[in-house]
């Protein structure tokens, strides 16, 4: 049947990328900026919106505070055709500010939910010390829902100060859609910190 | 030397989270050169004296940036001035400011090129050199200190911070940043490495002034008796003219800004110069004669632009886009060939008439922000004498064709303190106004249609059949504003005017002098940047130009005898003094002068040798 045929046309894309060194002061907007002017140089096949100012139809993992490094974030494009990716992932890469790279674009199958329903938690390191010799901890975040943290807040119970400053470095590891999965990056043991009751609690993989 | 790089690097890793916006200060844009800095044998740092969100947006710049960095023999990086607090922690921490891509101080380049844009942005340029830590007076900089270049079109009267640079260029840059490149690179191989060497050799380049090789005298009653050259220097320096445009088709690979910035996308230099003749608009001189590129080499940077940069916007700048000769031809191709990269084409200026409102509409321009025309005057006898070759009837018409095109918002810009213009001219301001709104014989009310009145206070430019005459005194702007407020008040109609002090202080340094230069350095020591409104302070430049014995007033609102020797009468733009006083006896008599580009030839002096008008060729 012809009409299902052009509507199977389209698919999603995620485009996972790593936001680090001199990046990593860049604002949620400003990335998300880049990463579009990447998009439209990447010879996609992108589906645009209507209207005046048409912009390429992407999503974006949820916002990271300025100063922290990622080495998953990820969004989530709507393309119109079939799509070389492996092309497409070298050009983005020609066309970031230095810090921005995209590390692997794969085609979502249709059973896998939207990028803005799995993006539930985030694994970061914490690490003390200036080059990474000091203590490692681990932290999860839930990103959405009742018990959505703020990485400040938990960083101010651990006794860290502002996100920046010397003394310690974040990296956000990755987006999962479960505590388990994050857990299971974080070596199997993490600290969980619940943003409704505002306490850090001790998490281990095989509790969940 | 070499600890310095690391210092500034570490001071941002240090300090980035503290500031707003640190986008700013990373310098790791798409399409940076990042040139080594130790192996470039000529070294450019590149400044905007403003904010980066402005210094990103300037298309000079960019220019010169592409043209220096594809040099094999030199570099160019760049910095404009940061906001506040960021100039605080850089103070605090003993931070010079430096170069964005290669972290080092702008002191230790052989080259500092600063664009003088406005007058406003004149304290903003001391202040590059107060965080630059560069000495303030060409004079007191050794061998080890930079050149200091200025450009833009403050060059052409640069007075009030002549002082402070070592040399200006005088129109075109696209050759000039070249020549000036192999005479450093062959003195920096010299053993003397004699700077006073080095200058005389640069102000025999085409285009190239050296303040300090020009002595003025001065008359009792404070006017100018004359400018004297020294060391051989050329009098009058000639404005460098880029013949064609064609040859430099720059920006190729623009820098794309990591933060939100005034102008985010690519703009597409159609043209340079215009004839249109308004007699206040020191643009309209100082760039002519008209260049326009060719189309097909327009339609080949704008794909460049937006393969490399993934712009969504290409802007066609020019002082007036519509009048490019094959606008039609080139709009219609440009946007279909953008349409399916989804890259808008928009047209910042529009003339005020119903083809340029089509052509908008065609480009789909983004309607939210709605369209502005500029009459400038409302009475017509005023027109005529500034030579806006526009009448009520052209505004109706394109206000009309705007209204049926679906445009509901409008912007009209008007000027107060036109030489001639009387408290009658005012007031038809408003009565312009509403007879636009209630209609007018046949046509039809604009039911539905919402202006904003923009007024700015006229500010005499050097170059301009105007350079002669008064600027209107603040009592008297007061007064008028008054009287706008009062006729302004209407349904659909919102009325905003330019800060009046502000205009005086431009006032002031536009027809500036050197002895000018004491007093700019006071205010901005007293923490004036003007352009950042929270940052203005009138009575500072007040007390800054008493402190040094002179009087504003005597700057602002003096009418100049024809025979007074100006202070930029030894920099030529091409146009004569001659051509620009026939000019002003003109407006005084409400002629007006055709465009040489539609009609006979007005011999202006633009036209010389080489230079001349050059149209964009026919298609293929």
């Amino acid at each position: 049947m012809p009409r299902m045929e052009s509507k199977d046309q389209t698919s999603r894309l995620l485009v996972k990328f790593s936001k680090e060194g001199d990046a990593s002061f860049l604002s949620h907007r400003e990335t998300m900026r880049a990463l579009e002017r990447a998009l439209r140089r990447s010879g996609l096949p992108l589906c645009f919106s209507e209207g005046f100012n048409p912009r390429p139809k992407v999503s974006f993992s949820p916002a990271l505070p300025l100063g922290v490094k990622a080495l998953a974030e990820y969004l989530e494009v709507k393309v119109a055709g079939p799509a070389d990716v492996e092309l497409a992932r070298e050009r983005m890469n020609q066309a970031l500010p230095r810090g921005l790279e995209v590390r692997e674009i794969r085609l979502m199958p249709m059973h896998i939910p939207k990028l803005s329903r799995w993006a539930r938690y985030g694994l970061y390191r914490v690490e003390r010390g200036e080059f990474g010799e000091g203590e490692v901890i681990h932290l999860v975040l839930s990103l959405a829902g009742e018990e959505q943290g703020r990485l400040r807040e938990a960083l101010e119970i651990l006794g860290f100060g502002e996100i920046g400053s010397y003394g310690f470095s974040v990296t956000r590891v990755g987006i999962y859609p479960s505590l388990y999965e994050a857990v299971e990056d974080a070596g199997g043991r993490a600290l969980y910190y619940d943003g409704k009751a505002r306490v850090l609690r001790e998490l281990e993989g095989d509790e969940l | 030397m070499k600890g310095k790089g690391e210092n500034i690097e570490n001071f941002l890793y240090g300090n980035l989270h503290k500031v707003t916006t640190p986008g700013r200060y990373l310098g790791v844009e798409v399409n940076s050169f990042h040139k080594p800095f130790y192996s470039s044998h000529v070294r450019w740092a590149l400044i905007y004296p403003d904010l980066y969100e402005l210094g990103m947006s300037h298309l000079g710049l960019a220019v010169l940036y592409e043209i220096i960095n594809e040099r094999e023999d030199s570099m160019a990086d760049r910095a404009y001035l940061p906001w506040t607090d960021m100039q605080d922690l850089m103070r605090d921490k003993g931070i010079p400011l430096f170069g964005l891509e290669t972290r080092r101080p702008l002191r230790e380049f052989d080259l500092v090129g600063i664009t003088l844009q406005h007058e406003l942005n004149y304290a903003n340029v001391l202040r590059v050199f107060a965080l630059s830590g560069i000495p303030l007076r060409s004079e007191e900089r050794g061998a080890e200190d930079p050149l200091v270049v200025g450009g833009g079109p403050g060059a052409f009267n640069p007075e009030p911070l002549a002082d402070a640079f070592d040399l200006l260029v005088l129109g075109d840059g696209e050759e000039a940043v070249g020549d000036i490149t192999e005479v450093v690179r062959e003195w920096k191989k010299s053993p003397s490495r004699d700077r006073k060497g080095l200058l005389r050799e640069l102000c025999r380049l085409p285009g190239i002034y050296v303040p300090s090789f020009y002595r003025p005298h001065y008359r009792e009653d404070g006017t100018l008796a004359e400018v004297e050259p020294l060391e051989g220097a050329p009098l009058p320096v000639r404005k460098r003219v880029l013949v064609d445009l064609n040859s430099y088709p720059y920006p190729r690979r623009p820098l794309v800004p990591l933060v939100e910035s005034v102008h985010d996308r690519a703009s597409l230099e159609i043209f340079r110069g215009c004839t249109r003749g308004c007699r206040f608009c020191q643009a309209g001189y100082i760039y002519r004669p008209v260049r326009e590129r060719d189309e097909e080499i327009l339609l080949r940077m704008a794909r460049e632009m937006i393969d490399s940069t993934g712009f969504e916007e290409i802007s066609l700048t020019s002082l007036n886009s519509p009048d490019y000769t094959r606008i039609d031809s080139l709009a219609g191709r440009l946007a279909d060939e953008m349409e399916p990269l989804k890259v808008t084409v928009s047209l910042p200026s529009l003339r005020t008439d119903t083809f340029s409102v089509k052509l908008a509409g065609k480009l789909r321009r983004v309607r939210r922000a709605g369209l502005t025309f500029a009459p400038e005057a409302a009475s017509e006898s005023l027109r005529r004498s500034i030579n806006k070759g526009v009448d009520e009837e052209d505004l109706y018409r394109a206000l009309h064709a705007a209204y049926s095109e679906g445009w509901r918002k409008v912007k009209l810009y008007f000027m107060i303190g036109l030489p001639g213009e009387r408290e009658e001219d005012v007031e038809e301001i408003g009565m312009m106004l509403r007879r636009i709104l209630k209609g007018k014989g046949s046509r039809e009310p604009l039911v539905g249609m919402h202006f904003t009145v923009s007024i700015s206070t006229f500010v005499p430019k050097p170059h301009t059949p105007f350079q002669w005459v008064s600027q209107l005194s603040l009592p008297e702007v007061a007064r008028r504003h008054f009287i706008l407020r009062e006729t302004l008040r209407m349904k659909g109609v919102t009325f905003r005017w330019h800060d009046r002090e502000m205009s005086y202080v431009e006032g002031l340094l536009a027809r500036g002098d050197r002895r000018l230069f004491p007093a700019v350095v006071r205010a901005a020591r007293r923490g004036c940047l003007d352009n950042w409104t929270e940052q203005f302070s009138f009575s500072r430049w007040e007390e800054s130009v008493r402190e040094e014995g002179l009087d504003m007033a005597w700057y602002v609102e003096r009418e100049r005898d024809r025979d007074e020797v100006l202070p930029w009468d030894h920099l030529d733009c091409g146009v004569g003094k001659d051509f620009l006083w026939s000019e002003f006896e003109k407006a005084l008599r409400g002629e007006i002068t055709p465009d040489c580009r539609f009609d006979a030839c007005a011999g202006c002096g633009a036209c010389q040798g080489e230079v001349r008008l050059r149209l964009a060729a026919d298609g293929v």
